[in-house]
């Protein structure tokens, strides 16, 4: 717990520093390079259940609230690929389950919001991705965690795996930090 | 001083032979295992090198993707299981490390190796180390790249493990050759040996009924040797004893033939010279009464009768001659050598003087070389000189001058041979063989005068002092005849001043 306070305490500072210079901004810019190309990345290591529900024929990262990557994103899944799909980006101003997200990004700007966004995808297997603080305390699923300048994150099994989402245990491994799944899989 | 090398016996040199070919061919053997033990382990170590980058690289996929440098730590942690990994890295997009293991603290290690474009990964051997890297693959694009050192301590182990146990059994294979050829040249020389005495013992006592005996462990080869050296043994018994028992036959047939033949000479010298002297009695008669005759009635005989008379009185001097000439050459047969020293030069002078009063002042070109002093009886070869000198004379009558030259033409420390060289009327050199036959004539005796005697005579004499003759001529050209008679190796002292080539004609 002291760890996320201390997290949330230099992202306040961070945030600061933004406002106060344009240094921090494209250090920030950086960040949110890494961030985007996490997110793509993710998509490799985690296994998304067989035909639950139609899909359409792309792999769509979603992007909720305010978009903090700007062209980032774009860029990185340019040319990409998952299981055959060709990766594309969307940019919603609120979210659900009729939409063909794979990945839901949470922006920072959703924060007051983040328990309607979770439950507005509730029950669909997308994998919910933030870097707001608290927020696999929430319901999410994987928080981006910046820690020493680098770009970490926490898993969060159960809501991943109510949803039939598989996350590989490599990518586990290499996860700051695990919150288990309540019980035994079926 | 240098010592001469004591030859080797044959035990020794097999048994040399023997160590040497084992402890060759375990050494070549030996080395060709550790060497192809070595190269195999060689492989061995870079596949199992490439096992560990690959399993590193799988592992640090999510590290160096989602930049968990602790991950990659704990990865690499892994190789400490592995204890001849020295060092391993995992390498980000850049050639900055970002994840380190090192076996001992402080390890600096080798620079990571290229990877060349295309390829996954690169392995290189230095003296110490061996160096493998391997690039880091996710979803097709290189992520980064993992480089691992290992030490060679278990190739040189190994190395090391392989030349002990090379030279531990050569050392054993050493002794057991060395045992074996011992025990198998006891064996085999004893029988050799043994021949090897037994040939010493019958060359020093000349004792041929000694037998060779092969061992009982003797080889094919040795019992070969034996059976023939025993059979050479005893067939040189059997010749000798051959050779012992023709040997006294063959003296005892030599005595009986030499007894026989010098009975039989005997014999025919004392008929030839009881005939000679028994021939001159009458002969005598004939000559004196044919003198008494002609004094008697020589007037009272015409011409053709005192021709017939004068004829009968030549024919019996010349018969006189003949049969003294006869006695003279069986007396030359007979009378007893008696050696001493002899200037040749003194005698030819004598020779000299006696002939010039034979050739009633006919003009002679003497031409005397000097001549040694040899081993003779002078009173055989003053008449062999005589004989050569009034030949050259009478052989060269047909000529203005007769020119005789006399000399020594070669001489040896075994013998000197004595030339006299006349310029008459030579000889055909197909009849050279038939002249110092008794009785042999080139000439008839009216061209020249003689009883065929005198040159067998010469050889008779010559051969007597244990000399040679022999003649060279051509028709017309002159005769050149020669003596040898064994040297003394002498001169006459001062023989050059006083006689030496010195010519003088004389009558």
């Amino acid at each position: 717990m002291s760890d996320l306070s201390v997290a949330r305490t230099l992202a306040g500072c961070a945030l600061v520093a933004v406002a106060l210079s344009a240094a921090v901004d494209a250090q920030r810019a950086a960040e949110y390079e890494v961030k985007a190309a996490y997110l793509v990345n993710f998509a490799k290591f985690v296994v998304w259940p067989a035909a639950t529900r139609p899909r359409g024929d792309v792999f769509a990262i979603c992007v909720v609230g305010a978009d903090p990557f700007g062209r980032a994103l774009d860029d990185v899944v340019r040319g990409t690929q998952v299981d055959g799909r060709v990766v594309v980006v969307r940019r919603l101003a609120s979210a659900g389950v009729d939409d063909d997200c794979w990945i839901l990004f949470v922006s920072g700007s959703e924060e007051r919001r983040v328990g309607d966004v979770l439950r507005a995808v509730s029950g669909a297997d997308v994998l919910t991705v933030s870097d707001m603080p608290q927020f696999v305390g929430r319901g999410g699923m994987i928080q981006l965690v910046t820690r020493d300048g680098r770009v970490r994150f926490e898993i969060n099994l159960a809501p991943a795996e109510d949803v039939g989402l598989r996350v590989r245990s490599e990518l586990l491994r290499v996860a700051l930090a695990v919150r288990p799944a309540r019980g035994p899989r079926p | 001083m240098r010592m001469e090398p004591r030859p080797v016996s044959i035990s020794q040199r097999l048994t040399r032979m023997n160590m040497l070919v084992s402890g060759a061919s375990l050494l070549l053997a030996g080395v060709a295992f550790a060497a192809n033990d070595v190269m195999s382990f060689r492989d061995t170590i870079v596949k199992t090198l490439a096992v560990q980058a690959e399993m590193v690289a799988s592992n640090s996929i999510t590290a160096v993707v989602f930049d968990d440098a602790q991950a990659a730590t704990d990865t690499l942690k892994g190789l400490a299981a592995a204890p001849n990994v020295v060092s391993a890295t995992v390498y980000a997009a850049g050639a900055q490390p970002f994840a380190r293991y090192e076996r001992d603290a402080g390890t600096t290690g080798l620079p990571p190796l290229a990877i060349p474009e295309g390829q996954m990964e690169a392995s290189a051997f230095a003296p110490d180390a061996v160096r493998l890297a391997r690039r880091i693959v996710f979803e097709g694009r290189p992520v980064g790249m993992d480089a691992i050192q290992s030490d060679l301590s278990a190739l040189y182990a190994r190395l090391r493990r392989h030349l002990l146990l090379t030279a531990a059994i050569m050392l054993v294979a050493m002794i057991v050759a060395w045992l074996v050829s011992r025990l198998v040249r006891r064996q085999m020389t004893q029988s050799l040996q043994q021949v090897a005495a037994l040939t010493r013992r019958v060359s020093e006592s000349n004792d041929y009924s000694l037998r060779a005996h092969a061992g009982r462990a003797a080889t094919e080869e040795l019992t070969t040797l034996v059976d023939a050296f025993n059979d050479m043994l005893s067939r040189i018994q059997e010749r000798d004893r051959e050779l012992l028992a023709s040997h006294g036959n063959l003296e005892e047939r030599v005595a009986t033939r030499t007894a026989e033949l010098n009975a039989i000479n005997n014999e025919l010298e004392s008929f030839s010279y009881s005939v000679s002297h028994d021939l001159r009695a009458p002969l005598r008669h004939v000559t004196g009464f044919a003198t008494l005759l002609e004094r008697h009635a020589g007037s009272a005989l015409d011409a053709q009768g005192r021709r017939y008379l004068r004829t009968i009185t030549d024919a019996a001097q010349r018969m006189g001659t003949l049969i003294d000439d006869l006695l003279a050459f069986s007396r030359m047969g007979r009378t007893a050598l008696s050696k001493r020293p002899v200037d040749l030069g003194r005698l030819v002078e004598e020779a000299q003087a006696e002939v010039t009063d034979r050739i009633n002042g006919r003009p002679v070109d003497w031409n005397v070389g000097p001549l040694p002093i040899v081993q003779g009886d002078p009173a055989l070869l003053r008449p062999a000189l005589v004989n050569l000198l009034s030949n050259a004379i009478k052989y060269s009558s047909t000529r203005e001058v007769s020119r005789v030259e006399i000399g020594v033409s070669s001489s040896t420390d075994d013998e000197v041979v004595v030339f006299v060289r006349d310029n008459g009327v030579g000889f055909d050199m197909a009849y050279a063989s038939k002249l110092f036959g008794v009785f042999q004539r080139l000439h008839r005796t009216d061209e020249f005068a003689g009883t065929g005697i005198g040159l067998a005579n010469v050889r008779r004499i010559v051969q007597r002092h244990g000399g040679r003759t022999w003649a060279e001529a051509k028709v017309d050209a002159g005769a050149t005849f020669y003596f040898s008679l064994p040297s003394t190796g002498g001169f006459r002292d001062g023989a050059n001043d006083e006689d030496g080539s010195q010519s003088h004609p004389t009558g």
